[in-house]
């Protein structure tokens, strides 16, 4: 029982940023892949925060938020001058220096990770409240992502994504909407890394490696980028499915790649079968949906 | 001041061990170009081609002439079922760069996770032991390594520039490069030429994962690191400049040698990724020379090429 709560812990997480990275990427079209670098310094920066000052855990928590507001204003400013695969690198890049920045420094905990994260919540209930809290965040992130796009700010977003040349001419500041939606999504994604931090106690940097990215992009992509259920669908089913074989009792050494396995292999099906999306054009034809696929979603070109 | 013969030491070692990711490079840029992709699955492909060596040569005790042939099919077979079952169906579905992003890093993860299962995670050479004979030429260290990685190195880029210059089947693959859609109404197969270069980027490879593996120890993980820095490289060259980017190569990492005078060895992969960031932010089109002006009659004007629908104007 205790592990089936902690994968709904995980779960809800994973639901916080694949809707958070949603927003960015989906509704904003800013193609960044680091969206974990965020995630990290959102549990480092609450861990650190906790560890060393003893502040309650929900403050520790909007403070690793704010430092990955901070953070992400400033990749914002720099890196949003570029777009495209050229974002898509760039974000790579920065996510790629700052773990190697957080595996270098002692006071992180170096490449081993930060342990002794305080407890905030004792006792067998623990993890049900935890998992009360996360789900409440889960469907807070949920709900603020969808009121946000279906508002008039919304439009502005989808305005500037889907035509920022007109955006613009029409007196619209592309770059603030781009900086602020940017801002919002890698926030929340802050705060999951708070959550996260103070659940498994424990943060280590090859947690936000590539993978990750790959991860969480496949989550919003494959349930559905540009929607609002699709990231919820693509969390729970890519966090859930390889965790089936948990029961089966094998050693880690295979447990860990027999995981990565089946987590490739859904996303290499669902790519092909589904390239929509399972929450993406639902009741519309496949012809329809495999002209649709992505291009109109992921971003103009593609390749030849 | 530092020793002159210490700094030379530095400069060739740095040159050395550039030439594995010269080769890496040059794969990962040459797909680049023609293809239009940044080719993640191209880390998986090092992988496989490392561990079908290793396993050929290790466990099958079979010669080093066989191991490498046997990496190399694996590389380029790899890049080839990649391109017509993945790729040519992604591209005829006018899928988004996003997908291609998707699908070549999951692909690389799908071959790492395999090879972590069958081979473990605990670091691999090529060879039982992986020291080499030195010569002192002049107080400086030259090891057979650094001699047989310059060899193959320039044999492998030559015969790619003759290839692409002076072969028929070359000069189809830089007409596609240069405009798949043209070169099509010309009766050049882009498909052809893709899957050409597939398979032409498993030979450097190849070639590039056997320097490493004989130089040091592989981990299925090893190769998504390489293939970053064969990005980087790429962007520093210039994107489709393919002999740039393997010039970014050898320069990337003589100053990664050269930045133990400076800073502490584990904080020398940081400045692969600064590079990354700032070439990005700054030089998206890359690091160009400016051109000397030479005197001389004045350019003929750029034929223009009548559009169908000028020519129906």
């Amino acid at each position: 029982m205790e592990y089936i709560l902690t994968m709904g812990v995980l779960i809800s997480i994973f639901v916080i940023l694949a809707s958070s990275y949603n927003l960015v990427i989906g509704y904003g079209g800013l193609a960044s892949v680091a969206h974990p670098i965020f995630y990290a310094l959102g549990a480092y920066g609450a861990s650190l925060l906790a560890i060393h000052t003893g502040i309650p855990a929900p403050l520790a928590i909007v403070f690793g938020g704010l430092v990955a507001v901070v953070a992400s204003v400033l990749l914002a400013l720099s890196a949003l001058r570029v777009s495209g695969d050229y974002l898509l690198i760039a974000s790579l890049g920065f996510q790629l220096g700052i773990l190697q920045v957080i595996k270098n420094f002692e006071f992180t905990g170096g490449a081993g990770g930060l342990s002794a994260i305080p407890t905030t919540i004792t006792g067998p209930l623990r993890t049900p409240l935890f998992l009360l809290i996360c789900l409440s965040c889960a469907v807070a992130t949920v709900w603020l992502v969808s009121s946000i796009v279906h508002g008039p700010y919304g439009r502005a977003i989808t305005a500037m994504r889907d035509e920022e040349l007109a955006f613009s001419a029409l007196g619209r500041n592309a770059m603030s909407i781009k900086v602020v939606v940017f801002a919002i999504g890698c926030g929340i994604a802050g705060i999951a890394g708070g959550l996260y931090a103070f659940y498994f106690q424990y943060v280590s940097p090859e947690q936000y490696e590539v993978l990750q990215s790959a991860a969480i992009l496949t989550m919003v992509v494959l349930g559905g980028m540009g929607t609002t259920w699709g990231p919820v669908v693509g969390a729970i089913l890519l966090i859930a499915v390889p965790q089936g074989i948990t029961f089966l009792n094998l050693p880690p050494s295979v447990m860990a790649p027999l995981q990565g396995i089946i987590f490739t292999t859904l996303v290499l099906i669902f790519l092909f079968v589904r390239p929509a999306g399972l929450v993406g054009n639902i009741g519309k034809t496949k012809s329809a949906q495999d002209q649709k696929a992505l291009p109109e979603a992921a971003g103009k070109g593609g390749a030849p | 001041m530092t020793d002159p013969i210490v700094l030379l030491q530095i400069l060739w070692t740095g040159v050395a061990t550039s030439l594995s990711f010269v080769l890496l490079t040059v794969a990962f840029s040459l797909t680049q170009k023609v293809t239009g992709l940044w080719n993640f699955a191209q880390a998986g492909f090092m992988g496989l081609s490392f561990y079908v060596m290793y396993w050929v040569l290790n466990d099958l005790q079979l010669p080093l002439a066989v191991a490498v042939s046997a990496g190399a099919a694996a590389a380029a077979g790899a890049g080839y079922v990649t391109e017509v079952v993945g790729l040519d169906t992604l591209r005829a579905r006018k899928s988004g760069n996003l997908t291609f992003f998707i699908f070549t890093l999951i692909l690389a993860e799908f071959i790492i996770y395999w090879l972590a299962l069958l081979f473990g995670t605990e670091p691999q050479t090529l060879f039982k032991s992986i020291l080499s004979p030195v010569h002192i030429v002049g107080g400086i260290a030259v090891s057979n390594w650094d001699l047989t990685a310059f060899a193959i190195t320039a044999v492998m880029v030559t015969a790619l520039w003759l290839f692409l210059g002076w072969t028929k089947q070359g000069q189809c693959i830089v007409a596609v490069s240069d405009n798949a859609k043209l070169a099509e109404l010309y009766g050049i197969s882009a498909k052809r030429a893709y899957r050409m270069v597939a398979m032409i980027a498993g030979l450097f490879i190849c070639a590039g994962m056997y320097l490493v593996g004989s130089r040091g120890g592989v981990t299925p993980n090893s190769p998504m690191e390489l293939v970053l820095t064969a990005t980087i490289a790429t962007l520093l060259g210039g994107m489709g400049r393919v002999f740039m980017g393997a010039l970014a190569a050898v320069v990337l990492a003589v100053i990664q040698s050269f930045s133990v005078l400076f800073i502490s060895a584990r904080w020398q992969a940081l400045l692969l990724y600064i590079f990354l960031f700032v070439t990005i932010v700054l030089f998206p089109r890359g690091i160009r020379l400016p051109r000397r002006r030479i005197a001389g009659p004045p350019a003929r004007p750029t034929p223009v090429i009548p559009t169908e629908a000028a020519q129906k104007g």
